[in-house]
């Protein structure tokens, strides 16, 4: 059995604008079949580290290799789809006509076959005939990851494929996501700020801060990183408060609830507090998510 | 339709990358109205400058007819590389003046749009985005010349003007033109790589070089010093002005080599240019 080849694998890769690093001696790794949650705050190098993958901009320095090949090999890029700031469709032209202009490039046997599939696959079936132009946003954005799951693709690149979509957009997008790797095995970079959704899809992350990778983790690894708390609220907040910081060691206040950390058993908590005398109006377990755990990151980057 | 087995990576030979390329062009070329928008326009402008244009007379009291004869909007009677009159400037030339500004959209759209991007996503290499877009942009350019000698030839008959001409030369002048297209069309490929950022830019360069403009002076220089003009000919204008209605087979045999030396010279560069350069 052969080593396993990943997906992306990036040493060192550099890209500046007017002398000012957009991307910093980058290093990545995303496994073969991951969903690889890229993250990083607005002009982080996310975007850039995208476009340098796909080839539409020119590297100063670094290697890129998609699944073990030179990223400029036309027999690895006719294997990658890409969704990069917007679907990349004429305007004028029918959502079929973008769709039947990109079988022609890839030189597909079956075109309208190949439609109808990715069609169906973003929940467009019904929506071939519409002019590119008269599409909603979340219908674009579909549009754009149609074109990209053309030609059987074994890299999926997206940028932001959710930013500006409603709840049901978001759902929508998310199910197609899981689709596309579910049952068609493709390895998926998604980038987004939306961390929340992010959270339900993704197996890996990435953790970008101006221009240099800082973390790579498995969904695994963010999991048993994420700390477990209590929070809840009382009649008596101080007096509750200062009860529980004699038996337990981390006991805070925000947001208007006592959270009590690195303790899961709501049980306990209630036996201990009405044993003191405090009634419990509300109380419910949480979990430090990936939002909250990124952004205690990037405060501890700041900080450095 | 798992994915777990062994990926294979073929790689797309030449011929069909380029295929590919020339397919979607083409399909685009059809299936939009700027192609015939601008088929209208090569015929409609010539019919009218034909038919209803007129200049004054030498003593400027009476108006008289641009042309007395109805080739005359198709080519000069002769290689005329300084212009006089509006009546030497206005033939088939004018199509690679409207050429530009179709390749200007043409190529505009791509990065407007951001289509651009998918193609450089997958396996299009810098230079097969040249030679397609010289190739397709080119045919589009060599259909205008048709439909602007259909428009030009109905418009001169309309007005009564003589039909008397050498056929042959005429032919050649039409075929010479044609083959132009080539040339003219990676001139223009190549100037919309250049300034594929500023749309503007690229459709008033465009427009600049399609006039002629600079041959037009440099032969005005030339004969101001009793030189032969004839070296002009290795430029696409001059060229293009020597097709003409006196026209022989040396006169297309140079049309076919400037136009292919300057389509090499240009997708080589325009590639070069690609490729050490970001998309956007």
């Amino acid at each position: 059995m052969g080593m396993q080849i990943n997906a992306i694998e990036i040493k060192n890769l550099s890209k500046s604008f007017r002398g000012m690093y957009a991307v910093d001696h980058l290093n990545m790794t995303v496994p073969r079949g991951a969903i690889y949650g890229f993250i990083g705050e607005n002009g982080s190098g996310k975007s850039t580290t995208e476009k340098l993958i796909c080839g539409h901009l020119v590297p100063d320095a670094g290697e890129i290799k998609l699944f073990g090949k030179d990223y400029t090999d036309p027999g690895v890029r006719i294997r990658v789809g890409a969704l990069i700031e917007n679907a990349g469709c004429f305007p004028n032209s029918s959502v079929y006509q973008n769709l039947r202009m990109q079988t022609i490039n890839l030189g597909l046997k079956n075109p309208d076959e190949e439609i109808k599939r990715v069609l169906e696959i973003v929940r467009m079936s019904e929506n071939a005939h519409l002019k590119f132009k008269n599409c909603s946003l979340g219908m674009k954005q579909r549009i754009g990851i149609a074109m990209a799951l053309l030609g059987d693709p074994a890299l999926l690149i997206l940028d932001e494929p959710i930013n500006g979509l409603d709840t049901d957009g978001m759902r929508i997008m998310r199910e197609i996501l899981i689709d596309i790797t579910q049952k068609y095995g493709c390895t998926v970079l998604i980038s987004s700020h939306i961390l929340g959704e992010l959270e339900k899809i993704a197996t890996h992350y990435g953790i970008i801060r101006q221009g240099k990778m800082i973390m790579e983790l498995s969904a695994e690894e963010m999991d048993n990183r994420s700390q477990v708390f209590i929070s809840l609220k009382t009649k008596d907040m101080n007096g509750a408060k200062a009860a529980l910081k004699r038996k337990y060691n981390t006991v805070t206040e925000e947001d208007e609830y006592i959270r009590i950390y690195d303790i899961d058993n709501t049980a306990e908590i209630v036996d201990f507090l009405m044993k003191n005398g405090h009634i419990i109006s509300e109380i419910k377990k949480n979990k430090i998510g990936l939002e909250e755990y990124y952004i205690e990151l990037m405060s501890q980057k700041g900080e450095e | 339709m798992t994915r777990k087995e062994e990926l294979t990576f073929e790689s797309p030979t030449f011929a069909k990358r380029i295929k590919g390329m020339l397919g979607v062009d083409f399909y685009r070329l059809f299936h939009t109205p700027l192609f015939y928008i601008f088929l209208a326009i090569a015929a409609i402008i010539p019919a009218m400058v034909s038919a209803m244009t007129m200049m004054p007379d030498q003593s400027g009291d009476t108006m008289e007819p641009l042309y007395s004869n109805v080739w005359q909007i198709i080519a000069a009677s002769e290689a005329l590389y300084v212009i006089r009159t509006i009546g030497d400037y206005a033939n088939m030339n004018m199509v690679f003046i409207f050429g530009g500004i179709m390749v200007s959209i043409f190529i505009g759209h791509d990065y407007k749009s951001g289509y651009v991007k998918q193609l450089f996503t997958t396996h299009a290499k810098k230079q097969d985005y040249m030679i397609s877009k010289s190739l397709v942009c080119a045919f589009a350019m060599a259909c205008m010349c048709i439909t602007y000698f259909i428009g030009g030839t109905v418009g001169g008959l309309l007005a009564g003007y003589e039909t008397d001409v050498k056929i042959g030369s005429l032919i050649i002048a039409v075929l010479g033109k044609m083959i132009m297209s080539l040339g003219w069309a990676s001139l223009y490929t190549f100037l919309n790589v250049i300034f594929r950022k500023y749309f503007g830019i690229s459709i008033a360069s465009s427009f600049f070089f399609g006039t002629g403009i600079l041959i037009i002076g440099a032969a005005a220089i030339v004969e101001s010093l009793f030189l032969p003009t004839g070296f002009l000919n290795i430029f696409l204008y001059g060229s293009s002005v020597n097709a003409c209605l006196t026209s022989n087979i040396g006169t297309l045999i140079v049309c076919i080599v400037v136009s292919v030396a300057w389509t090499v010279f240009y997708n080589f560069l325009g590639t070069k240019i690609l490729s050490k350069s970001d998309v956007y």
